[in-house]
């Protein structure tokens, strides 16, 4: 196990620098310039000189390149421009907020999925059954910004001003303005307030895929022999179902933690902008819409680590998991 | 299996119940300078208690699709919402403009212009102090006229200091309190000293000015001396200030609210959400198109004033097409600027005939003559010009074959600028004009009109905003063809000749003249098809009192504003 590991982290090394080459060089050679969004009238060519030199851009792209990737190793990724500080300071304010709204989308979504894919397995072709695969199809075939905006209509702005219902959630932000003066409790629920539309907006969709991935594995393990042995036992339905079933079921779901860790990702990209949730994902936009070469590469580099790492992950889980399968 | 929940399910709890993500900036610059700033405010307190009115007292929230870009770094920026935060808001000016866009006292108490008109100087106030505790002074002032006069800087509107003479020679600190600057005589000099907004000198000299982009005071802990102090800045979140108890009395003593925060939602339909479920107070800019909800919401009123921005189409006179005046008088012509307005805007917003905005001093729309929309009319000039329909095929050519025919680009992501581009296709097709509409990804376009060497384009919409000192030099004077902002290579001595007249007019009735031809002019040339000034909207709700916003900005009085106290 430990040389499998050792072999995939090495194996990811190459991996993860022809990622950050290719962003690099697709980066820098796409047309545009950085200079040109501290331009205005008034300005001469020489104070365009200048800001380009003070940013380091007079050197030729493979200069650049050479410099970059030299500083990057011993983990230093330069100065943002549109941000005008360390990259990595920008990086600590919004990669723990994105992964935090990732990580509640992905505890929900993978909660909500195996519960309601399982019950689907139980019930299988019963109403309630057809029922949950309209609901879900619906909301897998919805793109998730359309799901948000509609989040928002709905138990934000509809919530509060047309049903006058006691409980809306806000449509913006990570806190409220007067976070600062809440109790710690108060502030708690602030927070959550304030996680429930982005994170709905971005598991739903992931709910549906989980809940037909689950439904389908459950049904394969439902009719296999153990089963049938644990209901000849008298074991209640229940832990029949939950004991025996699920365990077996809850193998190929693991993958798909690896799988959907890039979908998250990309969904933050949209939901955050939506939500004005200040992360990574929309960070990562505007600093390419503003040619902010270094913190685009780190951005991506950072976002291709995790992809990697959360596919390790998700094979190292199952082999925790299924004691059948032995990495050598 | 229970495991794996209640792993699950921790983890979403541990993250989502989350630590407290509130940081002291680890800046040593910023770890020096906020106790101090902290240290100050306390004994700020105690020495201003607030007034027994109830007018003081709350919270007001803005909320604006974008950053305050530069923060109060007033050396490194151009962009409106930090040149406002920087003017009304952390810094001061050494003016302000009254209605009529007339210079009143500020951090300067007074000044006076020598008799050659060749010195200014001014008499800095004795009752600014900085937010860490020093007092404002001349040095601050000769400082940041160094800072920003100095090419290394890269200060954007360099055109400021086009007459003025530069440091070092440029600027002499008389006493503590008086300093004055040198400058050639021209129009509008006092101008620049309305919107930079002035730098402590005791934080700040010791950087070098190529680095001063990058320093922290722009954006994670800045000091000013304006009306309200920074708190707290989380990138594309919020900026919080709370109110400078110690500004002058003079100047109307600390604001009305407690504390003002920015808060950034790049969405328009969050916003109009936002505003609609009272969590902010201010929309600022909301599209044309969510008016009406605003209009319709009785906690709500909507502002609407003319601007100082305007779209336009510029014409790439180097092009075979469109070299000749006439076409671009035709183009013009065959466009119905008007319904546009309608059309786009709902009717916020004002036909342009020229960059002169219509509150100005110089707006004349009596005397000027203007090319309203005549397709017959615009028909005839393209006979005359020679582009006829040889072979019928509906779009015009040239007697050697060149067809009436070029790109409309405008940036992605822009609705306006993409039906300004389509209404125009349709209109120009009625003449026999061949307009495309091609959209490009805005650092693209950027790149391809400002390269003076690409200069890739046939017609571009694009927007200005200008300043009060109107300066269209870089855009159309024949000596800067090669400069970025020669986009349409104007090449035309009437128009260099006016100009140059303009910058130097120091009178404004004088100058007023001289206005009047340079927009007859640029109508004659039509070096852009000018569309509209669109009008500024701001959706306000109501319990916030006292708000004026015009062409001076939103952030005018802010200090004066104040929270209806019933509904705190």
């Amino acid at each position: 196990m430990t040389k499998y590991l050792l072999r995939r982290l090495l194996g990811a090394v190459p991996l993860v620098l022809g990622i950050a080459t290719i962003v690099f060089f697709a980066v820098n050679l796409a047309p545009g310039d950085p200079t040109l969004y501290f331009l205005s009238p008034g300005m001469t060519q020489e104070v365009v000189e200048q800001t380009r030199i003070n940013f380091g851009l007079d050197q030729p792209v493979h200069v650049r390149y050479a410099r970059w990737l030299g500083a990057m190793l011993t983990g230093d990724f330069g100065y943002s421009f549109s941000h005008s500080r360390p990259v990595l300071d920008v990086l600590a304010d919004f990669l723990p907020n994105t992964l935090l709204l990732s990580a509640c989308a992905l505890g929900v979504a993978f909660f909500f999925g195996i519960l309601v894919g399982t019950y689907q397995a139980v019930r299988q072709y019963s109403l309630s059954d057809s029922a949950f695969s309209v609901v879900l199809l619906f909301f897998y075939s919805m793109p998730s910004f359309w799901l948000a905006l509609m989040l928002i209509l709905t138990l934000s702005l509809f919530a509060r001003n047309v049903w006058e219902w006691p409980i809306w959630f806000p449509a913006s932000g990570m806190t409220s303005t007067e976070y600062d003066f809440l109790s710690f409790g108060g502030q708690v629920r602030d927070r959550i307030a304030h996680l429930v539309l982005p994170t709905l907006s971005l598991a739903l969709v992931l709910t549906a895929g989980i809940a037909r991935y689950m439904r389908g594995s459950m049904l394969e393990v439902i009719r296999q022999d153990y089963v049938r042995t644990a209901r000849a036992k008298g074991l209640s339905e229940r832990v029949v179902v939950f004991k025996h079933a699920l365990r077996n079921a809850l193998l190929p779901i693991i993958t798909l933690v690896g799988l959907y860790i890039p979908v998250l990702f990309g969904g933050t990209v949209f939901i955050e902008t939506i939500f004005a949730w200040p992360g990574m994902g929309r960070t990562i936009v505007e600093a390419i819409n503003t040619r902010d070469y270094p913190l685009v590469m780190a951005g991506s580099f950072f976002f291709a680590s995790m992809v990697v790492a959360a596919n390790l992950i998700a094979d190292v889980l199952y082999a925790v998991v299924d004691p059948r399968i032995r990495y050598e | 299996m229970k495991k794996v929940l209640a792993i699950a399910a921790g983890s979403v709890l541990a993250a989502c119940g989350g630590g407290d993500s509130t940081e002291v900036s680890g800046d040593p610059f910023c770890q020096a300078v906020l106790p101090r700033v902290a240290a100050y405010m306390e004994q700020a307190r105690s020495q201003h208690p607030t007034p027994s009115d109830p007018r003081y007292g709350g919270t007001v929230v803005i909320g604006s699709i974008g950053e305050v870009a530069d923060g109060l770094n007033s050396a490194i920026s151009a962009d409106h919402s930090s040149t406002q935060h920087q003017q009304f808001v952390g810094l001061m000016t050494l003016v302000n403009y009254d209605a009529q866009l007339n210079a009143q006292p500020y951090l300067a108490e007074s000044w006076e212009i020598s008799e050659d008109g060749r010195a200014i100087t001014f008499h800095i106030r004795q009752d600014v102090y900085w937010h860490d505790g020093e007092r404002t002074d001349a040095n601050d002032v000769a400082f940041t006229y160094e800072v920003v006069t100095d090419p290394l800087t890269a200060f954007p509107n360099a055109a400021f200091w086009d007459h003025y003479v530069k440091e070092p020679e440029g600027v002499e600190v008389i006493d503590d309190f008086t300093v004055r600057i040198s400058l050639e005589p021209h129009s509008e000099f006092l101008d620049p000293f309305r919107t930079l907004g002035i730098l402590p000198e005791h934080l700040l000299r010791d950087v070098p000015h190529d680095q001063l982009a990058q320093h922290p005071f722009g954006e994670q802990c800045p000091v000013g001396n304006g009306p309200f102090v920074f708190v707290e800045h989380r990138s594309q979140d919020r900026w919080v200030f709370e109110a400078n108890p110690a500004f002058p009395a003079a100047l109307g003593g600390r604001p009305f609210v407690d504390r003002y925060v920015y808060r950034i939602i790049p969405e328009q339909t969050t916003l109009l959400t936002e505003l609609l479920t009272e969590n902010i107070d201010v929309y600022l800019a909301p599209r044309p198109d969510q008016a009406q909800q605003i209009l319709d919401d009785p906690n709500l009123e909507l502002l609407a004033y003319t601007f100082r921005n305007y779209v336009f189409v510029g014409w790439n006179s180097r092009k075979p097409q469109l070299s000749d005046a006439r076409v671009r008088r035709a183009i013009t012509m065959a466009t119905n600027r008007e319904e546009i307005v309608q059309a786009i805007l709902l009717g916020y917003g004002t036909v342009a005939n020229s960059g002169v905005p219509p509150f100005h001093w110089a707006y004349d729309d009596e005397n000027v003559p203007t090319l309203a929309y005549d397709p017959t009319a615009a028909r005839a000039l393209l006979d005359e010009a020679g582009w006829r329909d040889r072979d019928g095929d509906g779009v015009r050519e040239s007697a050697d074959g060149t067809r009436l025919s070029f790109s409309i680009k405008y940036n992605t992501g822009n609705q306006q600028r993409q039906d300004v581009a389509e209404i125009m296709q349709a209109q120009l097709a009625q003449v026999g004009i061949e307009a495309r509409p091609q959209v490009v990804e805005w650092a693209t376009l950027l790149q391809q009109i400002n390269t003076p060497t690409l200069r890739d384009f046939d017609g571009v919409v694009m927007g200005w905003v200008t300043e009060f000192k109107l300066n269209d030099m870089d855009l159309f004077h024949s000596a800067r063809i090669d400069q970025p902002y020669a986009w349409v290579g104007t090449h035309n001595p009437e128009i260099d000749r006016l100009l140059e007249q303009l910058s130097v007019t120091v009178d404004r009735e004088e100058a007023k003249e001289v206005w009047r031809e340079y927009q007859a002019a640029i109508v004659e040339e039509q070096p852009y098809t000018y569309f509209y000034f669109p009008d500024r909207l701001d959706g306000v709700n109501r319990r916030v009192r006292g708000a004026v916003m015009d062409a001076r900005g939103e952030w005018l009085n802010i200090k004066d504003w104040y929270i209806d106290p019933a509904s705190r």
